[in-house]
């Protein structure tokens, strides 16, 4: 008979899986609060300094997530109120320009597929636009559908996310040492180095990316804006986000500035390479500058560990799941050689 | 009043939490660990801590074992062995393992409970937290854990001194 206490890597394989699928369980059930409790956890990570300053000062716990939630309220009331008009209008505009644009980009395939025929090749342009043309002007027809489902999806989670902030800046730490304590005497001391590794990191990653999001968004606007193309700020916002997913993220984002540029009233080929300019500018300030200061080797994974799990996460929770990758394979890294090396009576790396 | 207080009812209702955390703040504040650093700051920290209850020859910790923090006696004793000689014996208000709280080191000996045991440890998750968000007195406690280490490393070196003579 195996004896699981002889056997520490099945031991720590075993609590692993079980640690993995309660979360997995608690995912599911919680899935329609999945993204307000992501991004209240989020804005938990970002605000907390803040609630620690107002505690050190001398404010109790209550009052400072109090004046923590009064910022919150601020930020998204001035989010709601300017921004969100702002990004509609321009994506309004950009609706408008799509026909236009598809029509700009038959004529110059088909100067292509004249030019092409002059040598003897021969190229079907129909076979690349026609599907693109179709998906595009679907997606067009929805594109107001979608806006206001997605304002709708957005109200409810401006509601909830300040809410939740606010519990979890007041008691997440109480929260979580009650279910800490409820481990067993023998693994409470691991258990907890464990926990506090995975929320050091966790907190350092998602602080860090927060904020390399938000300065590559306003680097990029600045950028399409001098440059003169339109929608700026909803190309920014669009560049930030997509800067949240690692490796893939920066080429995706090359593509609506190009989409517009290619666009523009008249064709401008110094339009393109500025556009693309702005997202390599703002990637080279982003690796240079942002990254070692505010990320650094929050989490040590292998580029091709982070491709493989961004298709194999974005594949099943779409977006969001690009985007949560990095922080649950990080997370059950810290877990696995954690549980192994606790098992081995090593030291925890 | 008494028989009431003995019901977990009104012990509920009556029983004063503080008076808990009041205790276990001045048994802390008598040890070295928290000499000089205000009494208000320790009943923050204090409030943070993780008691736990051990019963009669269960063990805290064995050698090789990751120490996350330091250990304080609030009621009951504890023997400190290795290979089955007893070392030490600590009785309420004692603490150990406080070298885990700066290092990431496998405890160097066992910690078994010689009576039913109240302990509170204090976690090196916690030191940092509030090293981060209280500075000044951090860097006091730190002060604190360097000259208990300094004291146990001079006592180390006049026993094998003494052995050597």
């Amino acid at each position: 008979m195996i004896k699981l206490a002889e056997m520490p890597l099945l031991r720590s394989l075993v609590i692993f899986s079980a640690i993995m699928s309660m979360a997995g369980l608690c995912a599911y059930l919680l899935a329609p609060l999945l993204i307000p409790i992501i991004l209240s956890f989020a804005l938990y990570a970002l605000f907390d300094p803040v609630s620690n300053l107002l505690q050190r000062n001398g404010i109790n716990d209550s009052m400072s997530a109090i004046l923590v939630l009064i910022l919150l309220v601020v930020i998204c009331t001035i989010g709601v109120s300017i921004v969100f008009p702002m990004l509609a209008e321009q994506l309004l505009i950009l609706q408008a320009k799509i026909p236009k644009l598809w029509e700009f980009l038959t004529e110059f395939s088909l100067k292509i597929k004249n030019l092409l025929s002059g040598y003897g090749i021969k190229f079907d342009p129909d076979a690349i636009t026609k599907p693109i043309m179709s998906t595009s002007s679907d997606w067009g027809k929805d594109a107001v559908i979608r806006l206001s489902n997605l304002l709708i999806d957005m109200t409810t989670t401006i509601i909830l996310v300040p809410l939740f902030t606010f519990f979890l800046i007041r008691d997440y730490k109480q929260l979580r040492n009650r279910a800490l304590d409820l481990l067993p005497n023998k693994s409470f001391e691991l258990g907890w180095l464990i926990y506090y590794r995975v929320a050091k990191k966790l907190e350092i990653y998602i602080r860090g990316i927060i904020m390399q999001s938000g300065i590559m968004a306003i680097v990029t606007s600045i950028g399409f804006y001098l440059f003169g193309l339109e929608s700026p700020i909803l190309l920014g916002t669009i560049a930030g986000l997509l800067n949240l997913i690692p490796y893939v993220g920066p080429l995706l984002a090359m593509i609506p500035p190009v989409i517009i540029a290619l666009g523009a009233p008249v064709f401008d080929p110094f339009l393109i390479v500025a556009a693309v300019g702005v997202i390599i500018s703002g990637q080279i300030i982003d690796n240079v500058i942002v990254v070692p200061a505010l990320i650094a080797n929050a989490v040590n994974l292998h580029p091709i560990t982070v491709i493989v799990g961004i298709i194999i996460f974005g594949n099943f929770f779409g977006f969001i799941g690009m985007i949560i990758a990095i922080p649950a394979l990080a997370t059950s890294n810290i877990i696995l050689t954690g549980l192994r090396n606790g098992m081995k009576k090593n030291v925890v790396t | 009043m008494d028989k009431n207080n003995n019901h977990p009812l009104w012990q509920n209702i009556f029983r004063h939490k503080d008076d808990d955390l009041t205790a276990v703040c001045r048994l802390w504040s008598s040890t070295p660990l928290f000499s000089d650093i205000p009494e208000s700051c320790i009943r923050r920290l204090v409030k943070n801590m993780h008691p736990r209850l051990y019963k009669k020859g269960d063990k805290i910790f064995t050698t090789g074992d990751i120490g996350a923090g330091a250990v304080l006696i609030k009621s009951g004793e504890i023997n400190i062995m290795a290979s089955d000689t007893v070392l030490a014996t600590l009785h309420t208000g004692d603490f150990f393992g406080e070298v885990a709280l700066v290092v990431d080191e496998p405890r160097t000996a066992d910690a078994v409970a010689s009576t039913d045991c109240e302990l509170i440890f204090f976690l090196r998750p916690d030191l940092e937290e509030w090293v981060h968000n209280s500075p000044r007195q951090g860097a006091q406690l730190l002060a604190n854990i360097s000259r208990i280490l300094a004291g146990r490393l001079r006592q180390a070196n006049n026993m094998l001194a003494t052995n050597n003579d």
